[in-house]
C-alpha cells in the first residue's frame, strides 16, 4: 500500500530481523506501517555464491571508524562489523544458529555479582516471560530441533567435531538448533547442502526476513516498504514526542520527511544508537532520548574466536551447511574456570578467499601458507560466548564524516580480562576437540568482523540505567520504540537472532495492542 | 583491504612522500612499467605466501593486480616505485627464501609492503586456479547442492548423533538465577 508522507504514519526504521518482525506482527493485525530499510531488496535468485563478490553486493560499507585495545581494530579499522545493507538486513547474512538464553542470563548482575569493569545488570523481564514468545520465533524461523521439527544430516565439518567432541567427555552436540530447513516448512524448501548461508542462501531454506515476514506483510496490503531510504533524524514535536523521520533517497541523496505517530528503530547496535545522537535538538541536547547519558553505551559483539585444524585426511569442510554443529556443554556459568558466563562451539566453514583474510589478519610466510595449503584437510569451528558490558564499550559520533556528509559512527571497543580469559578457555577446549580426533596441525584464530552486534540502547527497569523500558520503548520519549539488539541489557552466549525474533514479537503485539487502545 | 589503505594514508603523509608527489604526478609515469618488473613482484607476491604446488602463472596474475593497485594514485605510486627500486637493487627475486624472508622482515612497516601483501592474501586465495589446486569446489547450486555421498562422505570417523542428547533440555532448563548466584566468583577482575 502506498502511505503519505503527510499522514502520521507508525514507521519502522530498518527491515532487519528486529524491523521486519515488527513489520509484520502489525500489519497483520490491520495496522498500516511504513518500512523504511537503507538498502535495496535483493532477490535470492540474485545472491551470488562466491565470497567476496557477495560481500560487495551486501555489506555494509559506509564509513566507520574504530578505537580500543581489541585486536579487531588494528585489524579491521573500517569494518568493525559484517552487516548487511539490505532487505532483510543482517540476517541475509547470518549463519542460522537458534540457542535461547538460560534463565540466569536474564539476571547477570544477580547470579554473577560484581565484576570489577564491567557494568552488568538484569534486565527487567526474564525467562519465564520470554518463553512463549521464544516458541513462537523458533516456529517464525523454523528452527530444527523444536517444535517437531527434523535434524538436518551431519556434514564433514560436523563429523570431525562431533566425534571430537564425544571424545572429550562432551554431551551436548547436535546439528542444530539451526534456522535453515531439514525439511520443507513455511513455503520454504529443505536445504539442498548448497553452503553460502552467509550469502543470501539461494535456494531459500534459510530464513531471513526478505523471504519470509516482508513477502508475509506485503501481502497483507498494510505494508509500504520503501528501499534505499536511510533515516537520518528523527523530529520531535513541542510536548518532546517524536513526529516525523527525515529519510535520505540514498541513489538522489534527495532529503524526505514522514510524518509519524509511533517510530519502532531497528538500524542495529551501531546504527540505531548514531541515529539517535544524530537526532540531537535542544530539548534533547545530548542526542534524542539519551537523558541517562546510556545511549550507544555498552556495546558488546560477543565473546568470538576460531578454531581451525588439519588432519592427515580429506575433510572438504566447505560442503553442506554452514553453521549446523552445535555443542553446548561449556555454556553453563562455572567460575571455577576463571570466567563468568559462558560459551558455545558451532561448526564454521569458509572459503579459501575468506579464510585468507581471516584465518591470521597481517600474517605471512610459510607457516601460514603451510596451513592454508592443508585446506582441504580441514575443519573449523566458531566459538561465540557471553561478553562483558563496559560503559566505555560505545558508539560515539566521530569526527569523520560518511559519504552523505553526515558523521560517521566510532565503535571503542576494549577486551575485558573476563573476554580473553573465556577466548582462552574455550580456544584450549576447541583444540582439545580436534586433537582427540588426529589433527596434525590447531590454530586459534583471533575474532573478525561478525554480525553479533549487541547492546548500545539497553533495557532497564529504571529511566536513569537505560534508554529503553521492558517493551523496548524509550523511557525519556513514549511513542518511540527500539526494536533490534541493541536492547540487550546483556548478551548471554547465545547467537542473538533468536532472541531479537522473540522480543519483537513480542513488542510488535503489544504495540499493537497500545495503538487499538489508542493509548500511543 | 584496509590495512594497505590505511598505511598509504600514513605514507602520504610523510615528507618525502609529499616533495616527490608533484613531479610524479606531472610526468604521469606508471610504476612497474619495465620488463621483468611483474616477475620481481611475482617473486615477492610468491615469498609472502609460499605454495610450492602453485604455478608462477598464478603468482603472475597476483602481482598484475598489485601493480594495478600500485598505479591507482599519486601516493601509492611513489611508495611502490620506491619499493619495487628496492626490491631490483637487492635482487630479490635471485635471493634464497630464507634470505627474502629476512628482506621482507625489513621492510614490513612500509606502505608498499603493506599494499602488496593486503591485496596478495585476497587476491592469491580467490584465485580460482588456487581454489581448483586446494580442491575447493565452491558453488554447487546450480547442479543442485552437493549431494549425499558428497557432503557428508567423510568415512575415517564413525557416524555421529544429530539429534540432540537427552539431558539437553534439563540441562539448558537447570539455570535458576538464584542457584547460579551461589557459585561465587573466585577470581575478580
Amino acid at each position: 500500500m502506498k502511505i503519505d508522507k503527510k499522514e502520521k504514519a507508525v514507521v519502522v526504521i530498518g527491515s532487519g530481523p528486529g524491523g521486519a518482525q515488527v513489520a509484520y506482527q502489525l500489519t497483520k493485525q490491520g495496522i498500516p506501517v511504513v518500512l523504511l530499510e537503507a538498502g535495496r531488496r535483493i532477490m535470492k535468485e540474485e545472491y551470488v555464491n562466491e565470497e567476496w563478490p557477495a560481500f560487495s553486493q551486501m555489506a555494509w560499507l559506509d564509513k566507520r571508524t574504530m578505537s580500543g585495545n581489541a585486536r579487531i581494530v588494528q585489524d579491521f579499522n573500517g569494518l568493525p562489523t559484517w552487516l548487511v545493507k539490505a532487505v532483510g538486513g543482517t540476517a541475509t547474512h547470518w549463519a542460522g544458529a537458534t540457542p535461547r538464553f538460560l534463565d540466569y542470563e536474564w539476571k547477570t548482575k544477580s547470579t554473577y555479582g560484581s565484576v570489577d569493569g564491567a557494568t552488568l545488570m538484569d534486565w527487567p523481564i526474564d525467562g519465564k516471560e520470554m518463553k512463549p514468545y521464544y516458541v513462537k520465533a523458533e516456529d517464525a524461523i523454523g528452527s530444527t530441533h523444536r517444535g517437531g521439527r527434523p535434524p538436518l544430516p551431519a556434514n564433514n565439518n560436523y563429523k570431525v567435531f562431533a566425534e571430537g567432541a564425544k571424545r572429550n567427555g562432551y554431551k551436548f552436540y547436535a546439528t542444530g538448533p539451526y534456522g535453515t530447513n531439514a525439511a520443507p516448512y513455511d513455503g520454504r524448501p529443505a536445504s539442498i547442502q548448497d553452503g553460502f548461508n552467509f550469502q543470501g542462501d539461494k535456494n531459500g531454506s534459510k530464513w531471513n526476513p526478505n523471504v519470509s515476514e516482508i513477502p508475509k506483510a506485503l501481502a497483507t496490503g498494510k505494508l509500504e516498504l520503501r528501499t534505499n531510504s536511510q533515516a537520518v533524524q528523527i523530529t520531535t514535536d513541542s510536548s518532546g514526542k517524536a513526529d516525523g523521520v527525515l529519510y535520505m533517497d540514498t541513489k538522489t541523496k534527495a532529503l524526505h520527511r514522514q510524518e509519524a505517530k509511533v517510530i519502532c528503530v531497528a538500524g542495529n547496535s551501531i546504527e540505531t544508537p548514531r541515529l539517535f545522537l544524530m537526532s540531537a535538538s535542544s530539548r534533547f541536547p545530548n542526542g534524542l532520548a539519551n537523558s541517562s547519558d546510556q545511549v550507544g553505551r555498552n556495546y558488546m559483539r560477543h565473546l568470538t574466536g576460531s578454531v581451525y585444524a588439519t588432519f592427515d585426511k580429506p575433510v572438504n569442510f566447505f560442503r553442506g551447511e554452514t553453521m549446523a554443529g552445535f555443542l553446548a556443554d561449556e555454556v553453563k556459568h562455572n567460575p571455577k574456570r576463571g570466567f563468568v558466563g559462558g560459551y558455545y562451539l558451532e561448526t564454521l566453514a569458509l572459503g579459501p578467499s575468506f579464510l585468507g583474510a581471516f584465518l591470521d589478519p597481517g600474517k605471512w610466510g610459510k607457516k601460514f601458507a603451510d596451513m592454508m595449503d592443508g585446506y582441504q584437510n580441514m575443519a573449523g569451528m566458531w566459538i561465540v560466548g557471553e561478553d562483558m558490558p563496559q560503559a566505555n564499550n560505545r558508539i560515539t559520533l566521530g569526527s569523520a564524516k560518511d559519504a552523505f556528509g553526515l558523521p560517521a559512527p566510532n565503535v571503542h571497543f576494549d577486551d575485558h580480562p573476563n573476554d580473553t580469559a573465556m577466548r582462552n578457555h574455550a580456544y584450549e577446549k576447541g583444540e582439545a576437540i580436534y586433537k582427540a580426533v588426529g589433527a596434525t596441525q590447531t590454530y586459534r584464530v583471533t575474532p573478525y568482523p561478525h554480525t553479533h552486534n549487541l547492546g548500545s540502547m539497553r533495557m532497564s527497569a529504571k529511566a536513569k540505567d537505560g534508554v529503553v523500558d521492558k517493551w523496548g520503548r524509550c523511557h525519556d520519549v513514549k511513542n518511540l520504540f527500539v526494536s533490534d539488539g541493541s536492547v540487550m541489557t546483556t548478551g548471554a552466549a547465545c547467537n542473538p537472532t533468536l532472541t531479537i525474533t522473540a522480543l519483537a514479537i513480542r513488542q510488535g503485539e503489544y504495540l499493537a495492542d497500545q495503538l487499538k487502545k489508542g493509548n500511543v | 583491504m584496509k590495512i594497505t589503505r590505511r598505511e598509504l594514508l600514513i605514507s602520504a603523509g610523510s615528507l618525502l612522500a609529499y616533495s616527490q608527489l608533484g613531479s610524479l604526478a606531472n610526468a604521469e609515469v606508471n610504476i612497474a612499467a619495465q620488463p621483468g618488473d611483474q616477475e620481481m613482484i611475482a617473486s615477492m607476491c610468491k615469498a609472502l605466501y609460499p605454495h610450492d604446488r602453485f604455478p608462477m602463472s598464478i603468482y603472475m596474475d597476483v602481482a598484475a593486480g598489485a601493480i594495478k593497485k600500485g598505479n591507482a594514485d599519486t601516493g601509492a605510486k611513489i611508495s611502490f616505485r620506491a619499493g619495487l627500486d628496492g626490491l631490483k637493487i637487492n635482487k630479490f627475486d635471485k635471493m634464497n627464501f630464507k634470505k627474502q624472508t629476512k628482506y621482507l622482515k625489513s621492510i614490513a612497516n612500509t606502505p608498499f609492503f603493506g599494499l602488496v601483501r593486503g591485496h596478495t592474501v585476497v587476491a592469491l586465495y580467490d584465485h580460482k586456479e588456487v581454489h581448483k589446486i586446494f580442491g575447493y569446489q565452491g558453488a554447487s547450486f546450480d547442479k543442485g547442492g552437493y549431494k549425499d555421498g558428497e557432503y557428508n562422505d567423510l568415512s575415517w570417523l564413525p557416524e555421529p548423533r544429530i539429534e540432540e542428547h537427552p539431558d539437553l533440555t534439563a540441562f539448558l532448563d537447570d539455570s535458576s538465577p538464584k542457584k547460579y548466584a551461589s557459585l561465587k566468583i573466585k577470581k575478580t577482575f
